[in-house]
């Protein structure tokens, strides 16, 4: 070996220590001596095995390996090595290598990291085709061929499912409206209504004592009218227009596969964010957006139903543009991604259809409920106490 | 035990640990969840440099981007079982019965081969990335194989109520460490599963006690069957941790990898008394801090001359303070008590567990070890990515 001359801020030139070396070939720890060698290329620390040849590493090519538990001992590697191990224990030539090594705390790279990034790609988009394409198309596929029966037991399922979910909590539901003079009026309501109903089963129409001013259908011929749209209607023929809308996604079985696409997509979604807190958040944010994209087309042809049942009654398709109106003038019209989220964007687009629709009106227009009639439905749900006002949201009309 | 054994020591800090599980739990939340790959990479190297049989650190040297890959991996394949399968029992679940209790069942039975499977496959990509003195660790194919043993060995313990566990127990292990390497030297279980039945009779008794007292309070009514089954239960509780703890260093001290072998002397007691003081533990911390918050708030308060908290009612507060910074709050408050659990457990009761299986272990025939050889990288692309979307095996 030549001399070597070592530079470590004055200290003794003749730098030598001992430490431990896995040379990654077997189970062997080889006691070695180790020292800096200033003649080559850049610096390099010699590493001597006994009765073996030397390993060369340059200064600036080892690197520490992170997160160790013990204090005492400091384990480096090589670069390009990703086998060998150096534990050096000595403090002094801890010390030494620390000051030398000058990439000591850089990451070793990274292998294949182009086909890590085409894998995930390929991953993120099989996903979002199972999610957008697959599920929904498979459910729009499906519901078509579900029987009636099991039809009106997923619809009864669900309409459990949101009273308890409305409900103060668990164990109290929310109230069915059922006095005998509003149920009456209802049926007489429906009854104007449904002549160009063809599905299975029997349409059911319920009212629940919520103040939310909303109204959906549920799959196997159920609708939902909240008391909250009843007390915000001006008249009965806005209940009715409403009502009317709601009938036309039954026809159209629309419920079904909103039940079926979420029954699918909910759980991937769950499964994509793990359980970390508030994945559930995300969760229910995303499964508005994949709502909402299905039902603009589906809510314009829910439109196109209830102005035609309604023009057939002699109820002015307009009620409806009338209760959109109210509506948009309560609150502020939500733009941008807040209006993607409400499922019901370019609701001006509507107002104006539902106007367009009274000039088919052919005969004499006629309320769809006389005086007393209404005056019952308004107080479908005064059989118990009061109620306490909550805050009014807007959506799934 | 002889003067050559490798008695094992720990290195593993308290404090040290707790800084590095609290900084990764804070980025896991900044980062949506994306970090809890990188976490659960420097965690386990945290822990397997911890433990040093004869002086010499295990290595871990997993990667969090291969994590994620197998990860993303496995979302595609269960994604497609989610979205489709359940999509599929739902429909039929309603078309054939009218209910949607069948679906639960049978998706929720359809997961289970994927969890044995996953199980597998997350114990071999660990042992693949393990090394000690330089060399690899490493385990065969075999997940299938494993699943449908599993399977079948779950359904003999299930019909014969639980008498043959042991059985399951051993046969279980006896597969995975047959199949498994330290550099090129196959790992191999030896003994029978009779052997296991000694460690199994508390918490055999202890579920014998329940029954009982359950059947005599079926017949008669009678109170002190309450107590006679509250017994019985606590019998099972320590029961499983003595057949937990009695079954590893069992098997384990039947293990051999060529000439080298195993002497493991873990303490049920001990073992029990860690999980049960570490707990305890963490719920009294995060009393204390969430009573120091409470104060602190008061002080906000008044300080600020706000009205006292007991003179504002709920509504009081939502039309003082706006509503954003209420919510903003309220996350704050729920992701720092996920965030100090997760970090308290690290150190109040896995660390300690840990250090106690390491402490208790000592390898014999330390003489054979320079004869054993390096084995070829295991590239394993899903690395664990099914037990990671299932979260089984959590522990770290």
């Amino acid at each position: 070996m030549s001399s070597t001359i070592i530079h470590v801020g004055g200290q003794d030139p003749q730098f030598q220590s001992f430490a431990d070396y896995c040379d990654g070939d077997s189970a062997v720890v080889h006691r070695v001596t180790i020292r800096i060698d200033e003649t080559r290329g850049g610096a390099a620390l010699v590493i001597s095995p006994p009765e073996q040849a030397d390993v060369i590493w340059p200064l600036a090519d080892i690197r520490r390996v992170r997160d160790q538990a013990a204090r005492d001992v400091d384990v480096v590697r090589l670069r390009s090595d990703p086998v060998s191990r150096l534990l050096i224990s000595d403090a002094e030539a801890r010390r030494i290598i620390a000051a030398r090594c000058e990439n000591l705390n850089r990451r070793p790279p990274v292998e294949n990291r182009s086909r890590l990034v085409v894998w995930s790609l390929g991953a993120v988009a099989s996903v979002v085709l199972i999610i957008f394409v697959l599920v929904p198309l498979m459910a729009d596929q499906l519901a078509g061929f579900l029987p009636p029966k099991g039809e009106q037991a997923l619809g009864d399922a669900t309409f459990e499912q949101i009273r308890r979910a409305l409900g103060e909590d668990d164990f109290v539901p929310l109230e069915i409206c059922d006095t005998a003079a509003g149920t009456q009026a209802l049926a007489t309501m429906q009854a104007r209504l449904d002549g160009q109903l063809d599905v299975p089963y029997p349409l059911r129409v319920q009212v629940l004592d919520d103040p939310l001013v909303n109204a959906f259908a549920l799959p196997g011929g159920r609708v939902v009218l909240f008391r909250g749209l009843i007390d915000a209607a001006a008249g009965p023929d806005e209940v009715a227009a409403v009502l009317a809308h709601e009938i036309g996604h039954v026809a159209n079985r629309d419920p079904a596969r909103g039940a079926l696409r979420s029954a699918g997509s909910i759980g991937v979604l769950g499964l994509l964010f793990g359980d970390f807190a508030g994945g559930t958040v995300v969760l229910f944010m995303l499964n508005r957006l994949i709502d909402a994209s299905y039902s603009q087309q589906a809510e314009a042809l829910a439109d196109s139903f209830a102005h035609n049942a309604l023009i057939d009654a002699g109820i002015a398709p307009s009620s409806l543009a009338t209760f959109f109106e109210r509506l948009v003038d309560d609150s502020e019209q939500p733009t941008g991604i807040a209006a993607h989220f409400l499922a019901h964007p370019a609701m001006g687009d509507r107002i104006a259809a539902a106007r367009n629709a009274d000039s088919l009106l052919a005969g004499p227009v006629r309320p769809s409920l006389n005086a007393s009639d209404w005056r019952a439905l308004q107080r479908i749900c005064q059989s118990g106490g009061g109620t306490v006002e909550k805050i009014k949201i807007k959506k799934g009309i | 035990m002889s003067i050559t054994d490798l008695q094992t020591d720990y290195a593993g800090r308290r404090g040290a640990l707790f800084g590095l599980a609290l900084r990764a739990s804070l980025l896991t939340v900044l980062s949506l969840g994306i970090y809890r790959f990188w976490m659960k990479t420097r965690l386990r190297r945290y822990y397997w440099s911890s433990i040093r049989p004869g002086g010499q650190p295990l290595e871990y040297v997993g990667e969090p981007l291969e994590k994620l890959l197998g990860f993303l991996i496995a979302v595609v394949f269960l994604s497609f079982y989610i979205g489709v399968v359940n999509l599929l029992l739902m429909f039929f679940s309603f078309s054939l019965l009218n209910s949607n209790v069948w679906a639960y069942v049978l998706s929720g039975l359809g997961v289970l081969p994927i969890l044995f499977y996953a199980r597998y496959r997350a114990r071999r990509y660990i042992l693949a990335r393990t090394r000690w003195r330089g060399v690899r660790f490493g385990m065969e194919p075999g997940a299938w194989g494993y699943t449908w043993r599993a399977l079948l060995h779950w359904a003999i313990t299930i019909l014969t109520a639980g008498l043959l566990w042991p059985r399951m127990t051993f046969l279980l292990e006896k597969y995975r460490t047959d199949r498994t390497f330290f550099g090129h030297q196959r790992f191999h279980q030896g003994g029978r599963w009779q052997m296991l039945y000694r460690a199994y009779l508390p918490f055999l008794a202890g579920l014998i006690t329940i029954a009982g007292a359950g059947a005599i309070f079926y017949v008669s009514a009678d109170i002190s069957a309450i107590l006679a089954g509250s017994a019985g239960a606590m019998l099972a509780l320590y029961g499983l941790a003595h057949y937990r703890v009695h079954s590893f260093r069992i098997m384990m001290n039947y293990k051999t990898v060529g000439g080298v072998g195993f002497l493991s002397q873990p303490r049920p007691w001990r073992v029990l008394w860690i999980y049960s003081l570490g707990y305890a533990l963490v719920v009294l911390a995060l009393t204390v801090l969430f009573v120091l918050f409470v104060m602190a708030l008061v002080g906000f308060l008044s300080a600020n001359d706000l009205p006292a908290i007991e003179d504002l009612g709920i509504a009081d507060l939502s039309r003082e303070v706006p509503v954003w910074i209420l919510s903003l709050g309220s996350a704050l408050l729920y992701f720092s008590v996920f965030i100090i659990w997760g970090a308290l457990t690290h150190v109040l009761v896995t660390l300690p567990v840990a250090r106690h299986y390491a402490q208790t272990l000592a390898i014999t025939g330390a003489a054979s070890l320079p004869g054993i050889y390096q084995r070829a990288r295991d590239e394993l692309e899903q690395a664990e990515g099914f037990a990671e979307a299932l979260d089984v095996g959590a522990a770290i």
